[in-house]
């Protein structure tokens, strides 16, 4: 953060205003933005969705809509406004200093190319006076710099042959291909993991250093803003609320919008762990056998042995190597408690959820439910678990029926649920009244209401079928930061009055932390830890935990 | 009769096509519902029609001072008369054939989208199978195993179009199915019927309900198409395919007006009916909205 203050900025917004231009109505979307960018700068723009962070981005790339209209205000590189410029030279420049990263890996790249050609078409496109050789010399070297392993190898690879965070660091490496003065990074790190969102961040921290390139940053993620950005801009409903160093805005947020958005950021507590925990202890040392141990009180739930394969259909001709998705799970729930199970992508642990749940099946296992035995290995098993385990899952838009008034969609919950109550009406009254959501919402439609009042229709939903185990599938990160914070009060709220137990599938650790009484870490359809939140976050000697908790931002651990 | 050439025409004729079709079709449909009031004559009235004056040229007078404006048939009925009631039985025919095509279809495809595996395998190899087949084929087939008769005339073309319901809705049922709605309703152990009626079915009908007035169009087509062909409706109850079908023997000795009149009209109505159906076709689809 040792930059020359009196530096000229390289890019600047003066009160750029944008608006959405429709047939019936002209309405803003950006209102006088200021901003400025100095040469090897990070410049972190944070906001919730709606917030028009985004907006700004592709303004400055040039990829708005044409609906999107600037209105007032400009933009300047270098001192020069873009719009005074004709279309070419502003093109030109666009093309040559500004490139851009956005957040899905998986459509950045183009399927059929493999990632060597699509390297060298953008190459070319910048220095088009290099000889072939020569291309094919600086895209090995651009490889090696994002850090790709072998890339003389690599560079005949395909996208769907890279991991996710590989094909984010080819996606650097072409924005880097034309040595531009600024890139713009949208979410460039939403999709991947936390272990590999820190080495993603790493490296564009390192590139910074290197080649003097400015990075604007878009995102929703505060963890982001501290571990890499010099200034952070906090924008809300298209007006820029605050803007300072990223040291003196976290630290002593002025703006009370900042500090609600810093307060509802979870945070992970390390403790140095003094008490032990007679149930889960010596579970590390064993590789997750940990059913082993006598429990406290009687598991409502008990998962023994579960282990499900894909890749075979149903007709048994495709004899591809069987995938294990999840190897001999086991794990316990206690009642009114809730459990979390934490893992990366492709872990597992949204599968064991739904084989809980009774939607999907798996090979080897058995279930024990409040004492009933289930048979996992057979679908539409009479009397299995559908009914005494709801879910509640990640994407409230796909949650909920779009064609169903809220009404019809909770009603149908009491009257098909393991508790049918003779007044419908009421039983949902309460419950919405509980989740704080106004009876005027029975006859809306889910798309009339936002994210998070859509989540506590689910919750609602859930709560009135009166399950005995509620399942809850990362129902957070679909969500903004500040309605994170409600939803997951609300869940701790409904296990503690409903004496519900609860399963709480999540990535995030703090989150977890914050809710569970024990918690299992999922790596690859396996558990390799378990055990109490004092134990996972104090004791726990497991590499891989260790590493997760590593991998969150240094600044909102405590 | 053939769609081909009215796709063709559609896509060459200026906007202002759009109204005019409308009240094209709206006085179709008047027209077909007041026959029985504003035609002169009853066609399927044995005692009405007057053999001694069979194949009357147009402007003809009657012996009862009726003036025939578009002459008369070889069995003497008033062409007019033929062509409102024709219209009725074209009408009829394509309008529940649709209809019930649609709802067997929609079902077909909701169903092998929701239960899969070998279900969905049969119903989609019938779908398969019968689209690779000439339309035109499938109808003689089945006309020919089913005989003659208008509920049959209907059945054959239920048993046609169908199968382009079902293709369309099974796509996007499967996708609904992968919602979290429906997972969401499956833990509530919903009846199976429940399920698919109240969940599936309303989230993946848009698609088949955009195909329905295309189809309307294609149904009116082939209805008059197997009716040329002498495959359609009986000759005592003429359609006007089969109104067209009569008249082509005459056109030989110069009398164009027994195919001629009942062929405009018919080719009135289909092109009518596709270009509203295009129009309708095109609000109802969010895709082409934004295009």
């Amino acid at each position: 953060m040792t930059k020359d203050i009196t530096q000229k900025p390289l890019l600047e917004l003066k009160k750029l205003t944008i608006s959405y231009r429709s047939r019936s109505q002209t309405r803003p979307v950006l209102r006088n933005v200021d901003l400025s960018l100095r040469h090897g700068e990070i410049l972190g723009l944070i906001g919730e969705s709606g917030a028009g962070k985004s907006t700004v981005g592709n303004a400055i790339i040039g990829l708005l809509a044409p609906e999107f209209v600037q209105t007032s205000g400009s933009i300047l590189f270098k001192g020069r406004a873009l719009e005074a410029m004709d279309e070419q030279e502003r093109d030109a420049l666009r093309c040559r200093r500004i490139a851009a990263i956005f957040q899905d890996h998986t459509m950045s790249l183009d399927p059929l190319m493999s990632i060597g050609a699509q390297l060298t078409e953008a190459i070319r496109a910048a220095c088009p006076d290099l000889s072939g050789k020569q291309t094919r010399g600086r895209s090995i070297e651009l490889l090696t710099r994002v850090g790709i392993e072998s890339p003389r190898e690599r560079y005949h690879s395909y996208p769907h042959q890279l991991s996710g965070g590989q094909r984010q660091r080819v996606v650097i490496a072409i924005a880097l291909s034309g040595t531009p003065d600024i890139i713009v990074a949208d979410e460039p790190t939403s999709a991947l993991d936390a272990t590999i969102q820190k080495q993603i961040l790493q490296l564009l921290r390192e590139l910074v250093a290197e080649t003097g390139v400015s990075i604007i940053l878009v995102t929703h993620d505060m963890g982001v803003i501290s571990e890499i950005a010099d200034t952070v801009v906090v924008m809300r409903d298209g007006n820029v609320v605050e803007q300072g160093s990223t040291a003196t805005l976290l630290d002593h947020p002025v703006e009370p919008y900042t500090r609600d958005l810093l307060a509802a950021v979870p945070r992970l507590r390390i403790s140095s762990g003094k008490r032990a925990d007679p149930a889960f202890a010596g579970a590390n040392n064993a590789s997750g056998d940990d059913d082993e141990e006598p429990a406290k009180r009687a598991a409502i739930l008990v998962v023994s042995g579960v282990t499900k394969a894909f890749g075979r259909t149903s007709f048994g001709w495709s004899r591809k190597p069987r995938k294990l998705a999840l190897q001999d799970i086991s794990l316990e729930l206690e009642p009114g408690a809730i459990t979390g199970v934490v893992g990366e992508s492709g872990s597992g642990k949204s599968t064991l959820g739904r084989i809980i749940a009774g939607l999907e099946i798996a090979c080897e296992g058995e279930i024990v439910i409040d004492g009933a035995h289930v048979d996992v290995t057979r679908r539409r098993q009479p009397g299995g678990m559908l009914g005494r385990v709801q879910m509640i899952f990640q994407d409230p838009a796909m949650s909920l029926n779009p064609r169903l008034p809220i009404g019809d969609t909770l009603a149908e919950s009491v009257r098909f649920g393991s508790a049918p109550s003779m007044d419908e009406r009421l039983a949902i009254n309460v419950i919405m009244d509980r989740l704080g959501l106004p009876l005027t919402f029975l006859t809306r439609y889910p798309h009339q209401l936002s994210g998070g009042q859509k989540q506590r229709v689910c919750i609602a939903r859930a709560l009135l079928a009166k399950p005995r185990i509620i399942i809850a599938d990362e129902p957070t990160s679909a969500l903004d930061v500040s309605v994170q914070a409600e939803i997951v009060e609300l869940l701790g709220q409904a296990v503690s009055q409903d004496g519900i137990s609860m399963l709480f599938i999540s990535h995030d650790l703090a989150l977890v932390q914050a809710l569970c009484s024990s918690i299992y870490i999922f790596q690859n359809g396996s558990v390799v830890d378990g055990g109490s939140p004092e134990f996972i976050f104090g004791r726990s000697t497991n590499a891989y935990t260790r590493c997760l908790i590593d991998a969150r931002p240094e600044r909102f651990t405590i | 009769m053939s769609t081909d050439f009215i796709e063709t025409l559609r896509r060459r004729m200026p906007t202002g096509s759009i109204p005019i079709s409308k009240a094209l079709l709206g006085t179709y449909i008047l027209v077909a519902l007041a026959a029985p009031i504003i035609a002169p004559q009853n066609p399927y009235d044995l005692l009405q029609i007057r053999g001694w004056e069979a194949s009357a040229a147009p402007g003809t007078i009657g012996g009862d001072g009726y003036i025939y404006w578009l002459g008369t048939d070889g069995l003497g009925r008033d062409i007019v008369s033929t062509i409102l009631y024709g219209l009725r039985i074209s009408l009829l025919v394509s309008i529940v054939s649709t209809a019930i095509a649609a709802l067997v279809g929609v079902t077909a495809g909701v169903v092998a989208a929701y239960f899969g595996g070998w279900v969905d395998a049969l119903v989609m190899r019938i779908v398969d199978l019968q689209l690779s087949l000439p339309t035109i084929l499938v109808a003689l087939i089945a006309i020919v195993t089913l005989g003659p008769g208008i509920d049959r005339i209907i059945l054959a073309i239920i048993i046609v179009q169908w199968a382009t319901y079902a293709r369309v809705t099974r796509a996007v049922a499967l996708s609904e199915i992968g919602k979290s709605y429906l997972d969401a309703v499956r833990l509530l152990r919903l009846p199976k019927r429940r399920i698919l009626l109240r969940h599936v079915m309303p989230n993946s009908i848009a698609p088949a309900l955009t195909l329905i007035p295309i189809e309307l169009g294609h149904a009116i087509a082939l209805e008059a198409t197997l009716s040329f062909l002498g495959l359609g409706v009986p000759i005592d109850k003429p359609s006007l395919g089969s109104t067209v079908a009569a008249g082509f023997q005459y056109l030989m000795t110069g009398q164009y007006w027994i195919s001629l009149f009942p062929g405009l009209a018919l080719l009135g109505l289909i092109a009518a009916i596709n270009f509203v159906g295009e129009d309708t076709r095109s609000k109802l689809d969010p895709r082409s909205r934004s295009l």
